[in-house]
């Protein structure tokens, strides 16, 4: 009797991860594959002159290193100083960093350059939407944005937005941030391509779908829209995706651009402990805002079911983790009848499919960047792979111990600035 | 929604046009290229003279006259392959054989009743079988298993015209040539007397054609190609030779993604789809540890015996051999040309024009050269001289109805450069290729809607002919089986009735073809066990006799001939040159 059951379950998953990972495919391809999507995600050709005025917010917590350069970066814009303000938001324990950042401001004075100042909070929870709440009230322009403190951001990044929002009439705008150091470690290419894929093809499918998980950065409010939310949510750790979904849920339209020549440069976590706390925060995050519901208020069916899918991915990343070598083991040890296999075969297929995909990204990538993709880079991704996909699995089921064990406190990522190191001369090609 | 446009908020400056902008052209000199119009192959604006392009997917609509033109296809095909279905022609070998492997899919889960050798891949019967599985009476809903496998012919028919339309349209960009087309795919005897049987070829055409038109749709779109590459895949496991069409696919794909943006990954997963359907059959075979022969050995003098393998009857059907096709008695004269002779020199001589305007000018001439080759490859299939049945002529009468579509469309073009042609432009245009189809129907030496009989009278062809029933023949001879033979009878028969025997009430379990009992190990030695005399009846369907002594080389037939001279015959009918007998053995 079990045997049968066995079997059933193992036809079942098959099923379902093959659709699932075709549908995965699809939401990978999805720029690509429309034509009207493609022309869409791109940057407008010509600019407007500048018309709306931004005020930036920089939440930083132990970025000594990168928070003067990347002060530098956002003040040197392409873009009137008149219209740009901007914040540096640091806890009152991070002595080091408001040092720096204020070394920064004088030496910014004394070229009369006035317009950016160090917000400091001393209560909790000391996390990033706290730290942003915290500056919200004191911005005065009209367009609210984010920056993390290693972004490499494009100087044109303002006109661009400017353009668009006036243009387009839009409130919201997501531009495209990118992961760079595609070669530091073994899992970066991987971690490259997660980017390239999600804020390139995916994000425009959620956007045209009107159901959308936000990133941390590079992303433009209307000011008054974020004052009528009431800001982000400082209990949440992955506010950004929670502010997407409240913004989709009042039906405001988010216009999502990703052209690689603006991308807002970042790099991969340093270390693998990094790399798998940030990815447990994530997980962690899209678990707390599945439960808090908001996605629940949406007003299609479609557009809850797309928020749902993408905030419940992580419980099912870590099933997935835990049900690979189960079936495994149960093929080898079974020995299932040939009808059965071939049923597990589709998913395997599935995962070519993936590879192949992949691969082909990173061509697309490297070409988008001025950089070049060698077949030992596509080998390395190859042999990393698999590995890759249990360290995402275990980063989601580390997240869901952290979850049930009631633990809910920021894990931050280390940046040392490898993408700026690498990156700095190979500016995308076209830019 | 409470939508308050940012902009009406904004500080005071007027919206500037784009093109008044002075920081606007340093914007564009920072390597940005207007290149929208590249971008997108989009249907060209309207011109006097409609662009047509096939590489950039610049189809002209159909338009009223192409509705007309499609629907009346259609009809036609729905009717010259649907009239007489069940009766015209006689229930074949071969259509018993897949029905007979779609009713083990169906009752036993398994490829096939007897040892499956890969002599064919599997993707057609399992096409059956899922046709014939959720249908209220199964194998039985048209009366009989073929009749039922027919059915979805004339289906499969009715989709490969729409197909063969579009893709004509599409590739010379008129709807003369797709009507012409369709004309001889619809009508031509040699096109209706295979195209109503049961076999592989017919679905592997339509898995073809699919393929063709995914990528022949105005965006070439990942989606579209990706389902092109699996419907090429399914058509290469329903028949493995649609593998000489393959070359001309990769051509057009080629020239249809090239400068796209999506292109590295339609020359990536077009092939990945193709190979997909191929990975399942090869792990298929591998999982029951049937891919290679046991020890590696690729003899062909000394087949291995303990079990099948798919390399090795690869390797076998590669190295088989037969005579010359084009001898005086090869099947071309002795039967493809007898059928419809006109369609197929008509269609050579077509193909030749194609591959000549293709290869003259490939950037322009597109359409020609991509059915010039495939025309080509198939015909290179059937003369490069290995085993070449009858029915293998089927792919090759929509390659050659659709160059007959093709060559007329731009021969009449070519005629309105005459100046007394050019005042009756759209009279010749349309005249012309009606005269001819006028002509064909109604000339009894062509058979495609009268034929002369032998006693010299002309009349309905045999397609059509209301009084000729020739499979009732064969239902005669069940019905004479189910009265006088008792149901545990060890009996030898052909193909064509299995499903009959097998799948209606009483059934005749020990009913084998003599293809079987001759080969197959359970049937010859453990219930023959290679004796006559353990046989009680044979059942001879049309040309059995023919077919047991070309089978018959190794002298694997001798104890079911010898069968035969120890029997008397106990039935028999003889209509023309048909004969069908039981004999019972003494």
């Amino acid at each position: 009797m079990i045997i049968p059951i066995v079997y059933l379950v193992l036809v079942l998953v098959s099923i379902l991860l093959t659709v699932q990972s075709t549908h995965v495919l699809y939401l990978m391809l999805y720029t690509w594959d429309r034509r009207d999507a493609e022309r869409k995600a791109r940057a407008p050709d010509t600019f407007i002159p500048p018309r709306l005025s931004f005020s930036v917010l920089l939440p930083a917590r132990h970025e000594e290193d990168v928070i003067q350069s990347t002060i530098e970066r956002v003040v040197r814009a392409d873009y009137p100083a008149e219209l740009l303000e901007v914040f540096v938001i640091c806890s009152q324990d991070d002595d080091g960093t408001v040092k720096k950042a204020e070394e920064k401001i004088d030496q910014l004075a004394r070229e009369g350059l006035h317009n950016v100042r160090v917000v400091v909070f001393d209560d909790g929870p000391i996390n990033k939407p706290h730290g942003l709440n915290t500056a919200l009230p004191q911005t005065a322009n009209k367009v609210v944005t984010i920056f993390d403190a290693e972004d490499d951001i494009h100087p044109k990044i303002f006109r661009l937005v400017n353009t668009v929002m006036v243009k387009e009439r839009v409130r919201v705008v997501q531009a495209g941030v990118q992961l760079m150091n595609y070669q530091s470690n073994w899992y970066s290419t991987l971690n490259v391509l997660e980017y390239f894929f999600w804020f390139k093809s995916r994000l425009h499918y959620h956007a045209h779908h009107g159901s959308i998980p936000l990133g941390g950065n590079t992303v433009f409010f209307a000011r008054e829209l974020l004052l009528r939310l009431g800001g982000w949510d400082d209990r949440n750790l992955t506010e950004d995706a929670d502010m997407g979904l409240r913004i989709s849920a009042m039906g405001e339209r988010v216009r999502v651009v990703y052209d690689d020549r603006y991308v807002t440069k970042e790099e991969t976590p340093p270390t693998l402990g990094h790399f798998i706390r940030q990815r447990t925060r994530w997980s962690q995050g899209f678990m707390q805002t599945l439960k808090k519901g908001t996605w629940k208020k949406m007003p299609t069916r479609k557009q809850r079911w797309l928020a749902f899918y993408v905030l419940v991915f992580p419980r099912g990343q870590a099933l997935l983790g835990l049900y690979l070598p189960i079936s495994l083991g149960m093929i080898l040890i079974l020995k299932v009848p040939v009808l059965i296999a071939l049923c597990s075969y589709l998913p395997v297929l599935l995962l070519v499919a993936h590879f192949l995909v992949q691969m082909v990204g990173l061509y697309e990538f490297t070409d988008a960047h001025g950089l070049e993709a060698s077949p030992k880079a596509v080998l390395r991704m190859a042999i990393a792979w698999f590995p890759f996909q249990m360290v995402l699995a275990y980063a989601a089921m580390r997240a869901m111990r952290r979850q049930l064990a009631g633990r809910h406190d920021w894990e931050k990522t280390q940046h040392v600035g490898a993408h700026r190191g690498s990156t700095e001369e190979a500016e995308s090609r076209v830019a | 929604m409470s939508h308050d446009p940012l902009p009406s908020r904004a500080p005071s400056n007027p919206p500037v046009a784009a093109g008044q902008n002075a920081d606007q052209s340093a914007d564009q000199s920072a390597g940005q290229t207007p290149d929208q119009d590249r971008a997108a192959p989009q249907r060209p604006p309207a011109r006097r003279r409609r662009r047509f392009s096939v590489e950039r997917g610049w189809f002209p609509p159909l338009g009223n006259a192409g509705k007309i033109a499609l629907a009346v296809s259609l009809l036609t095909g729905a009717l010259t392959h649907g009239y007489h279905l069940f009766r015209y022609p006689l229930y074949l070998t071969d259509e018993g054989i897949y029905m007979q492997r779609a009713w083990s899919l169906v009752r036993e889960t398994s490829l096939s009743p007897y040892t499956y050798d890969y002599d064919h891949a599997p993707a057609g019967w399992i096409t059956l079988a899922g046709w014939v599985f959720p249908l209220p009476q199964q194998f039985e809903t048209f009366g009989n298993a073929i009749n039922t496998g027919r059915f979805l012919m004339l289906l499969v028919h009715v989709a490969s015209v729409y197909l063969l339309f579009e893709i004509t349209r599409r590739l010379s960009g008129s709807v003369l040539a797709a009507t012409v087309a369709a004309f001889f795919f619809n009508v031509s005897p040699i096109a209706v007397y295979y195209q109503r049987q049961v076999l592989l070829d017919n679905l592997m055409m339509f898995w073809l054609l699919l393929s063709l038109f995914a990528l022949l749709r105005r965006e070439t779109t990942i989606r579209s190609v990706f389902g092109g590459g699996v419907a090429l895949g399914l058509a290469l496991i329903t028949k493995e030779n649609a593998i000489f069409f393959v070359p001309s696919f990769i051509y057009l794909l080629y020239r249809r993604i090239k400068g796209s943006p999506s292109h590295r990954f339609l020359r990536t997963l077009w092939p990945f789809a193709a190979a997909a359907p191929i990975g399942a059959y090869v792990t298929y075979a591998l999982l029951k540890n049937e891919l290679l022969p046991s020890s590696f050995d690729f003899d062909l003098n000394n087949p291995p015996a303990d079990h099948v393998s798919l390399l090795y009857t690869l390797w076998w059907q590669l190295n088989r051999s037969q005579g010359n096709l084009l001898s005086h008695d090869g099947l071309l004269y002795t039967s493809w040309l007898m059928r419809d002779s006109f369609m197929l020199i008509a269609g050579f001589a077509a193909m030749l024009l194609c591959l000549w305007w293709g290869l003259r000018d490939r950037q322009r001439n597109l359409g020609y050269l991509i059915i010039g080759t495939l025309a080509f490859g198939y015909t290179f299939y059937l003369l490069r001289g290995s085993v070449v049945l009858d029915f293998y002529v089927t792919p090759l009468i929509p390659m050659f109805a659709m160059c007959i579509g093709m060559a007329v469309d731009r021969l009449l073009k070519a005629s309105f450069k005459n100046r007394f042609l050019r005042g009756a432009h759209g009279l010749v245009r349309v005249g012309a290729p009606s005269l001819v189809a006028v002509v064909l129907l109604m000339s009894p030496s062509s058979g495609y809607l009268v034929h002369t009989n032998t006693e010299g009278v002309v009349q309905i062809a045999d397609q059509y002919q209301k009084k000729l029933n020739l499979t009732k023949m064969q239902h005669d001879q069940i019905a004479w089986v189910r009265k006088h033979v008792p149901s545990n009878a060890r009996i030898i028969m052909d193909d064509d009735l299995w499903g009959e025997l097998h799948d209606v009430r009483p059934f005749y379990p020990y009913a084998h073809s003599h293809w079987n009992a001759a080969s197959d190990p359970d049937v010859r030695d453990k219930l023959f066990k290679k004796r006559w005399q353990n046989i009680d009846y044979v059942i001879m369907s049309n040309k059995m006799r023919k077919s047991m002594a070309t089978n018959n080389a190794d002298g694997r037939e001798n104890w079911i001939l010898k069968a035969l001279q120890h029997s008397d015959r106990v039935w028999s009918r003889i209509q023309g040159n048909i004969r069908l007998e039981i004999y019972r053995v003494q």
